[in-house]
């Protein structure tokens, strides 16, 4: 980076409306870069299904709106030349932007923003290919034992310089992708995304001068910063919490994986400790955590759940200290295998809401679906013409304090289903029925909401992969409410056999007339569902969403029936006595036990430690983090 | 029969207008509106018309009309029960929705899910399917449907709907299930997705069948009741009603496909601009109608108003075409606050609403408003035009000042603060419909109207660089010469997916004929005459793959002898337009479309025979002050009833009427054109 000139930040008074003005007018930019792209994505996972994410920071690569955390600094530190006005970088390796993106699949675009002639920012963003070559369609093999068994790795590069494409770049990446022409027009938009919010800060350095600019994203950093540290304090106990929970197996055989949190508070600073989590896996389930995206996470997390009118920005990640040993399940060492760090993102919020509910039960949630399920279908259809599918699927939204958990909806935000309409114009399937199971919810006050099933017919030969979580432990309810149902898939041949895949698996053969029935998890339930008021019960079972079955099982409920309801309330409410903090489902040495025949599937079996990655212990891993938080 | 009547309903006013074809005579009333029973206020106002006119009820040729009852029944959630007929395997598409939840990380934890226009329990699966490229999989099981069709008239829905997959390639079940309904119930009221959005996605058609069925019965009914009411006092003409994109339908139509006029209200507004506008020979205009609750945006070019293929609705995003109108949740009547924690200084979307209102109506609201910042700063005198309300100044300021003491600012900064953050909200609804499609606002004028938008219009248009700023006569409710301008307009559109390697000339040519045909048809049977007739088409696309289209005009001529290289070249240009690339892949045609247009002759208008002196003295009322830049400004009041055209008024001024105030801003200057609008310029040099 030398040889640029960034711009100081000054340090001035921005009068509180021109603040506010600059505020909106930022958000605006960052709605407008996504905007720009779905319009002009051609990949169904970034068009369809929303799969990217865009920032604009200020000059020390600091967010100031957007979605995903500051690696810019970091990144930037080692590039090896400097960067123009004009210049496009593009990366897909984690291990070279300390995990700002955490498999290859997705493609990091940054490009330096410029006012006459300094660095002023930087407009950033990543979406999802749907393939980057490698052994499989897709790029996201369930059994890969390093990131080499993925796909191609890109380091930051430019790929604009000072305008003009670098072509040969361009080219030699694309070379290596199934379908070149979808990669190409995402980049594209990812670019064209990037080039929006670049035209809008130098607008608004125009207008209201660059030392006003720079104030005002300076000001709104600590306008973040000081509602997070009253957040901190309300809501942080000073005194250590611990939570965990597990990922089932690495798509390899072993598992279950501890994900251990522990949460404490010193003056207003909060610390969030992963000692505990287990080694990192040999199968490609590793997530490697950007401490600054997870401080990010817990950000959103903490204004969604605490006060969701507050912009979220970098600015309070100064109050937030992160321990991670080096070499766990979250902070793999190279190169470890990344590709399905779904389940381990996914969980990672499950935990964080677990432990935080030891102190403010009544403001969190239950536990989800848990992972972002996709199902993958590629071969050579009659024309001789390749085609490859890929969908992320939903589930159960956990029970919250608003309101009862949707049923099929995603848990990230934004990403969208793909009309069956459009799978059956583009790809040989058939969508036989896409519906919410009954009754998968965990039950609760405010139930959890029912996992999805979809019923894929193949119409032409194939394969198919699978890639889901939550098939052995529950998604567990909380404050009396009861675990949600898991996932499971089968494989309906045409000859009429029957077949129980595992939740992760490659390669699956099918032929013209084999059904794919996916099914993915319930919700947890939040609070005792015999408090639920009978006549919610009775519409859900009117709507044909929990079975009268359950109605009387799990709520007490019989339905048309009040004085029946009464007295089975009150006989379950005397045999059950309180209720628990929290429903896991049975213990994990029972689901191992009950696995095959409950499941069909063998039980994973712990992993032995990888000789090569020896984790960091939790006093090393301590120490570090406070050298450099305070240095 | 020479005269046509448009009439438009407000929520506080409805404005009807009746025009003599051939003379041009205007003559154009206000009445209050009955938002209870519409009718009864527009039945009023014609017989008022009428009576003050002197025009015979036997020579109304026509009735144009913009309403607002489908609107209303969505917002206020007050729509039919809903019967909805699915694809087996997909009854709970309205349920499952797209799966989304709303932004950022974690938004689902308060997120609340409307309720869809069909419940669950009101929704069957019928026994059938086609495949994507229209070919029957299953065919209907007719035993199976009645059972369902029986099961859900028996429980008491009031409308049904049936949508079913794939049926946008091929809507044989579809029309097979209706029969069958029909035969089991006649005149039970159904709806069918091809007919109503014949385009692939199920869950928008499914969605946007099930609001038609939804808004149904209150339209019909509605419409049907003003029909009778109107031929009971003699009318002999044909009542029209505005759709969502400005042209016309029949009664007929109206009470089969509803959604079409769901956003009729909006239309009328841009249709009303556009008229105004043209007459002063602006073509590419940004209208500007701020009202007390939301401000209602759209960018028209070359005379003519975007249309968008999907508008958003409460929740819900209808998949009609509509005019590209961007709604913001701003107005007069929106609330100032400073949350606790962040200490940012927010305008709405709370919104004082009409009671209690602003603090300075004094109807007892304490809560500081956009129109209570504008009485701060000056922009809205004490007392109106008309002398019937004297505002509240000092409720007003008492107001104001809890948002000055929550961000230590003084009482006049804090109200400009409001008014600067209220206006930046405006031009960022206006950088949506112009920069973010391409469009240099600088080259296009602002209309503004609506009870508030020629006070913040000269502001906003500094912030935007568009001038002049056109504020018509009467800016409060224009809309009723919109309805009156509007053309006959319907839609005959086919989906047809193929990339253009893929396509025939000829096949594309065939389709268009045949839309084309089908549109002529319409055109005749709504008895407008050949020579006000046109069809125009269009083409939606898309590069390969992508997922949202762009529609391309087209003439049919041209593409027979040209062939389908020119439909690529002008999307190509489009797309780079709008996006600032071209890519060197595919073009994919996604939809093919006929559009029959019926002309209607536009009024003339009342202009200035002579053009007056352009000093404007004799329409001063007071003197005035403006706090403008830290400072009070001496600021005359002028009574636009008495300025006269060639009249030119020095900012910083105010220009009162009855249902407006226009606020000229130092360093701008008005003046009044031929057809009494206001322009507002910058001052040279």
């Amino acid at each position: 980076m030398q040889g640029v000139k960034i711009a100081e930040i000054p340090d001035i008074e921005i009068d509180p409306i021109t603040l506010d003005i600059i505020e909106g007018a930022l958000k605006n930019a960052r709605h407008e870069m996504d905007a720009v792209l779905f319009r002009t994505a051609m990949s169904p996972v970034i068009r369809e299904q929303h799969d990217e994410f865009p920032m604009i920071t200020d000059p020390k690569g600091r967010m100031v709106v957007g979605q995903f955390g500051s690696y810019i600094s970091e990144m930037m530190d080692n590039f090896p030349e400097p960067v123009e006005p004009g210049d496009v970088i593009l990366t897909n390796d984690p291990y070279k932007c300390g995990g700002a993106i955490s498999h290859v699949n997705d493609w990091l675009v940054l490009m330096p923003i410029f006012f006459e002639d300094e660095l002023v920012g930087w407009s950033s963003m990543f979406g999802h290919m749907m393939d980057m070559g490698g052994p499989l369609p897709g790029s996201l093999p369930t059994n890969a034992k390093t990131i080499f068994g993925e796909a191609m790795m890109i380091p930051p590069i430019k790929i604009f310089r000072k305008g003009e494409a670098v072509q040969d770049v361009i080219n030699m990446i694309l070379n290596n992708v199934r379908m070149p022409d979808m990669n190409r027009a995402d980049l594209m938009g990812i670019v064209a995304g990037c080039k929006t919010a670049e035209k809008r800060v130098v607008e608004l350095c125009t207008r209201f001068g660059k030392d006003t600019y720079l104030g005002a994203c300076q000001a709104l950093l600590d306008r973040t910063h000081r509602a997070m540290s009253a957040l901190i304090l309300q809501n942080i106990p000073e005194e250590p919490q611990s939570f965990e929970d597990w990922v089932d197996d690495d798509g390899r055989g072993h598992g279950p994986y501890k994900m251990k949190l522990t949460i404490w508070r010193e003056g207003d600073h909060a610390f969030f400790d992963w000692s505990g989590t287990d080694p990192q896996a040999v199968g490609p389930i590793n997530f490697y955590l950007n401490e600054e995206m997870f401080k990010m996470f817990i950000g959103v997390y903490l204004i969604m759940v605490f006060d969701p009118q507050i912009l979220f920005n970098d600015g309070f990640y100064p109050l937030l200290h992160v321990i991670i040993p080096d070499g766990s399940l979250l902070h793999p060492k190279y190169p470890a295998a990344l590709g399905c760090r779904t389940h381990a993102l996914t969980r990672l919020f499950d935990v964080l809401g677990g432990t935080l509910a030891r102190k403010s039960p009544e403001h969190t949630t239950a536990a989800g679906y848990g992972t972002s399920p996709y199902m993958l279908y590629s071969g050579w259809d009659g024309a001789g013409d390749f085609f490859y599918l890929m969908e992320i699927s939903y589930g159960g939204i956990p029970g919250r304090p608003i309101g009862d958990g949707m049923d099929g909806h995603s848990w990230w935000p934004l990403f969208e289903n793909i009309p069956t309409e459009y799978l059956e114009s583009y790809y040989p399937v058939r969508v036989d029925g896409y519906t919410t199971i009954r009754d998968s919810g965990g039950a609760g006050l405010h139930r959890g909401g029912n996992g999805i099933e979809k019923r894929y017919v193949y119409l032409e030969p194939g394969e198919i992969s699978v890639h889901d979580d939550r098939w052995l432990t529950y998604p567990w309810g909380i404050l009396g409410g009861m675990p949600g149902r898991r996932s499971e898939k089968t494989l309906l041949k045409a000859d009429g056999s029957k077949e129980r895949l595992p939740s992760k698996c490659d390669e699956v053969q099918v032929e013209p007339g084999d059904m794919l029935v996916y099914r993915t998890a319930g919700g947890g339930g939040w609070k005792d569902p015999l408090d639920r008021p009978e006549e919610r019960v009775a519409a859900d079972v009117a709507k044909g969403l929990v079975s009268e079955e359950k109605a009387k099982n799990d709520y007490g409920v019989v339905i048309g029936d009040s004085d029946a309801t009464a007295k089975l309330r009150e006989a379950m409410r005397a045999e059950r006595g309180d209720v628990k903090d929290f429903d896991l489902g049975p213990s994990l040495e029972d689901i191992l036990a009950a696995c095959e025949s409950e499941t069909g599937l063998k039980p994973p079996v712990r992993q032995e430690q990888l000789r090569w990655a020896t984790m960091e212990t939790p006093e090393e891993a301590m120490q570090r983090v406070r050298g450099q938080d305070s240095g | 029969m020479a005269y046509r009547l448009g009439v438009d309903v407000g929520g506080t006013f409805t404005d009807l207008m009746l025009v003599h074809d051939e003379s041009g005579d205007v003559f154009r009333i206000k009445t209050p509106s009955t938002p209870a029973d519409p009718s009864e206020g527009v039945l009023s106002g014609v017989n008022r018309i009428l009576k003050e006119s002197g025009v015979d009820v036997g020579d109304i040729s026509h009735i144009m009309h913009g309403t607002t009852v489908a609107t209303n029944a969505v917002l206020e959630a007050k729509g039919a029960r809903v019967g909805l007929i699915t694809t087996k395997g997909f009854g709970q598409i309205l349920h499952l929705a797209r799966s989304q939840t709303p932004g950022p990380l974690a938004g689902w934890i308060i997120m609340i899910k409307p309720d869809p226009p069909a419940a669950l329990e009101d929704t069957r699966e019928a026994d059938e399917r086609m495949d994507a490229q229209g070919n029957v999989v299953d065919p209907v099981n007719e035993d199976q449907v009645r059972e369902i069709v029986k099961d859900l008239i028996d429980s008491g829905v009031e409308t049904l709907t049936v949508s079913l997959i794939n049926s946008y390639a091929n809507p044989a079940h579809e029309r097979r299930i209706k029969e069958i309904i029909a035969d089991m119930a006649p005149g039970f009221p159904i709806t069918i997705s091809s007919d109503v959005l014949p385009e692939f996605r199920e869950y928008e058609r499914t969605l946007t069948a099930c609001m038609n069925s939804y808004v149904r019965p209150k339209v019909a009914g509605y419409v049907k009741n003003l029909e009778s009411s109107l031929q009971e006092l003699g009318v002999k003409g044909t009542v029209n009603i505005l759709r969502s994109d400005a042209g016309l339908m029949s009664i007929e139509t109206t009470q089969e496909k509803p959604v079409y006029g769901i956003l009729s209200g909006p239309a009328g507004g841009v249709a009303g601009a556009l008229a105004v506008s043209r007459r002063a020979n602006f073509e590419d205009i940004l209208t500007f109608d701020m009202g007390g609750t939301s401000t209602d945006v759209a960018l028209c070019q070359h005379g003519q108003p975007t249309i968008t293929r999907e508008t958003e609705l409460g929740h819900f995003r209808v998949k009609v075409p509509s005019v590209n109108v961007h709604s913001v949740g701003a107005g007069g009547g929106s609330i100032a606050h400073v949350p606790e924690l962040t200490k940012a200084l927010r305008v709405g979307p709370q919104s004082a609403g009409a009671e209690p209102g602003p603090a300075c109506y004094g109807k007892g609201g304490t809560e500081p408003t956009v129109t209570d910042a504008n009485v701060v700063v000056g922009h809205l005198p004490p007392q109106l035009i008309g002398g019937e309300m004297q505002l509240d100044v000092d409720a007003a300021k008492a107001a104001v000042q809890t948002i000055g003491d929550a961000l230590d600012l003084d009482l006049h900064q804090a109200a400009q603060g409001i008014l600067d953050i209220v206006n930046e909200n405006m031009a960022g609804a206006l950088r949506l419909v112009s920069v973010q499609r391409g469009y240099d606002p600088r080259d296009f004028a602002l209309v503004a109207f609506g009870g508030a938008g020629p006070m913040h219009a000269n502001a906003v248009a500094k912030l935007m660089g568009s001038f002049p700023v056109v504020i018509p006569p009467g800016p409060g409710l224009l809309c009723a010469e919109g309805d009156l301008v509007a053309d006959f307009r319907e839609e005959f559109a086919r989906t047809f997916i193929r990339t253009v390697d893929q396509a025939d000339v000829a096949e594309v040519v065939s389709i268009l004929r045949e839309l084309g045909h089908d549109a002529q048809a319409w055109l005749e049977r709504e008895n407008i005459s050949p020579d006000s007739c046109s069809v125009d088409y269009s083409a939606d696309m898309r590069y390969y793959r992508q997922g949202y289209e762009i529609p391309i005009a087209v003439e049919i001529d041209a593409l027979e002898k040209e062939g389908l290289g020119l439909l690529t070249e002008r999307f190509n240009e489009i797309h780079e337009q709008f996006y600032g690339y071209r890519m060197p892949a595919e073009c994919e045609i996604v939809n093919l479309r006929a559009v029959g247009v019926g002309k209607v002759p536009h009024p003339k208008m009342p202009t200035a025979d002579k053009v007056a002196e352009a000093d404007p003295s004799g329409a001063v009322t007071e003197e005035h002050k403006i706090y403008f830049e830290g400072d009070w400004m001496p600021t005359k009041i002028y009574d636009r009833s008495k300025l006269q055209a060639g009249n030119r008024i020095p900012g910083p001024a105010i220009i009162a009427e009855y249902d407006s105030t226009t606020v000229v801003l130092s360093g701008f200057s008005a003046e009044i054109d031929q057809q009494l609008n206001i322009l507002i310029n910058p001052n040279q040099g």
